[in-house]
C-alpha cells in the first residue's frame, strides 16, 4: 500500500474501531448494575474488583473510542484497545471452553444466552478483526484527518534549515 | 576543552537549533500533558457517573426489608420437607412465564403435599423490556406481599402475575391493578398498597438481582434443586416435574 493509501486506510480504521469502542462504552453508562453482572458472569475476575472493572470499563471503552475517533494519541490508543480485544478474546474464549453459556456483553445486556455456544464463534472473529486493525494503527499511527497531525505538526520547516546550519559545525569538527 | 574564541555562526546557529528543539519537546510535553488530561478527565466522570447511578449493594435498614423472607427469597412450604428448590425469578421474564406455566401447578400441588419447599428469588433487570418498569414494580409487589400476608398469599399472587404477565415492550399493569391482584391472592388492600405504590422494597430488589449474580445464576429462571444448579431452563422443567412426581 502506498503512504497516501495507507493513510486512508488508518483513518477507517479509526472510525471503525473508535465507533465500535464509543457504542459499546456509551450503551453501558445507564446501566452499571447491568455491567458489573456481566462481568461477573465470566467468573474469570476475583469479586473483590468486579464491581469496579463493572463500572471503569464502559468509561476506558468511551475514552479510547473518542481519542481513537478524533485521532488524537493514535498509537497509545491503539495499544490499548488491542490490549482490551486480546483481553476480551481471552475472556470469551475461556467462557466457552468452561462451557459458560453467557452473552458476552459486549454492547451491554450480559447474563445467560441459550444460543451463546453458537455465538461465541462470531463474537471472536469480530474481536480478531478489530484486534487487527488496531494493530495496524499501532504500526502506523499516522492517519488523515487526525487530530495528531494538527497538534504534533510534521514536516515543520525545522529541518530543511537544520541542514544548513550542520554542514558548517561539522567541517570545524 | 577550553576555547575563548567567541563562538562561530555556525555554533551559534547550532545553538539556536537545539534552543528550538528545546522549546518544540517543551510545547509537545504540554500538549501530550494537556490532551491525557483531558481524557482521564473524561474517563474519571463517566466511571464516577456510572458508579453513582448504581446502588447496588446500599445497605437495607429494617424498613426496607419485607418480613418472610430468607436471605433474598421468600420460602414457601414445609420447612421438613424433603425436597427444597430456588428459583431465580424476574416477573416480566418471558422464559420464566413458560417455565411457571409448564411446572406452576404441580408445584404448589407438591408444596401443598409436603413434598418440596421452594425458595423463590424474586428478582428485576428487565425494566428495559417494558414501557413503566413492570419488572421492579411487580417484583417490589411481590415481597410487598409476602410481607404483609406470608407465603401462602406470595405462592397466589407469584401465579397470577404469571398468569397475567404483560409482554415485553408493552406497558404492564399499574400499581392499582398490582394492588387489585394482591387482593385477590388474599392481601389485605390497607396493607398492600402504601408499599406497593411507594415501592419500598426498590433498594431489597436492587441487592437480591446482584446476590443472584453473585449466586452463579446469569439469567432467568435459574432452577436449583436441592442445591444443584440446573444448566438451562428446558432441563429445569424436566428435572422439577421428575423430582416431584
Amino acid at each position: 500500500m502506498k503512504g497516501g493509501v495507507q493513510e486512508w486506510f488508518g483513518t477507517l480504521a479509526r472510525l471503525l474501531v473508535g465507533g465500535v469502542w464509543l457504542v459499546a462504552g456509551a450503551i453501558k453508562v445507564p446501566n452499571g448494575a447491568e455491567s458489573v453482572r456481566a462481568v461477573r458472569a465470566y467468573r474469570i475476575l476475583p469479586e473483590a474488583i468486579v464491581p469496579t472493572v463493572g463500572h471503569v470499563l464502559p468509561a476506558v471503552e468511551i475514552v479510547v473510542g473518542l481519542a481513537l475517533i478524533v485521532g488524537v494519541l493514535t498509537r497509545v490508543m491503539a495499544i490499548v484497545s488491542a490490549l482490551l480485544f486480546v483481553a476480551f478474546i481471552i475472556g470469551i474464549s475461556s467462557a466457552w471452553s468452561r462451557g459458560l453459556q453467557i452473552d458476552c456483553g459486549c454492547f451491554g445486556g450480559g447474563g445467560f444466552d441459550a444460543d451463546a455456544t453458537a455465538k461465541y464463534p462470531w463474537e471472536i472473529a469480530r474481536d480478531v478483526g478489530l484486534l487487527l486493525l488496531s494493530l495496524w494503527l499501532v504500526w502506523k499511527p499516522r492517519t488523515r484527518f487526525a487530530l495528531d497531525s494538527l497538534l504534533f505538526r510534521r514536516p515543520t520547516p525545522a529541518p530543511e534549515r537544520s541542514d544548513h546550519a550542520e554542514r558548517p559545525t561539522t567541517v570545524h569538527g | 576543552m577550553p576555547n575563548d574564541r567567541p563562538p562561530s555562526t555556525a555554533e551559534r546557529a547550532a545553538a539556536a537549533l537545539r534552543e528550538q528543539e528545546r522549546a518544540k519537546r517543551r510545547r509537545q510535553f504540554l500538549i501530550v500533558g494537556g490532551v491525557v488530561a483531558v481524557l482521564l478527565l473524561i474517563g474519571g466522570l463517566t466511571a464516577f457517573a456510572i458508579g453513582r447511578g448504581d446502588s447496588t449493594g446500599k445497605a437495607v435498614d429494617a424498613s426496607g426489608t419485607p418480613a418472610n423472607t430468607d436471605g433474598y427469597s421468600v420460602v414457601v412450604g414445609d420447612a421438613d420437607a424433603p425436597l427444597t428448590m430456588k428459583f431465580y425469578e424476574d416477573p416480566q421474564c418471558p422464559i420464566c412465564q413458560q417455565f411457571e406455566a409448564a411446572v406452576g401447578e404441580q408445584v404448589q400441588t407438591a408444596i401443598a403435599d409436603g413434598k418440596v419447599q421452594v425458595a423463590y428469588h424474586i428478582v428485576s433487570f428487565l425494566d428495559d423490556a417494558s414501557k413503566n418498569e413492570y419488572s421492579s414494580r411487580a417484583a417490589n409487589a411481590l415481597y410487598v406481599v409476602a410481607d404483609a400476608a406470608g407465603p401462602d398469599v406470595f405462592a397466589k399472587y407469584h401465579s397470577l402475575l404469571y398468569e397475567n404477565q404483560p409482554a415485553e415492550g408493552t406497558a404492564g399493569p399499574d400499581d392499582d391493578q398490582l394492588i387489585a391482584w394482591a387482593v385477590e391472592a388474599g392481601a389485605d388492600e390497607d396493607a398492600v398498597r402504601p408499599g406497593i405504590a411507594g415501592k419500598v422494597y426498590a433498594q431489597f430488589v436492587t441487592n437480591a438481582t446482584d446476590q443472584m449474580s453473585k449466586d452463579g445464576v446469569n439469567g432467568t429462571p435459574g432452577v436449583f434443586i436441592d442445591g444443584e444448579m440446573q444448566p438451562d431452563p428446558g432441563t429445569a422443567v424436566n428435572a422439577v416435574l421428575q423430582a416431584i412426581q
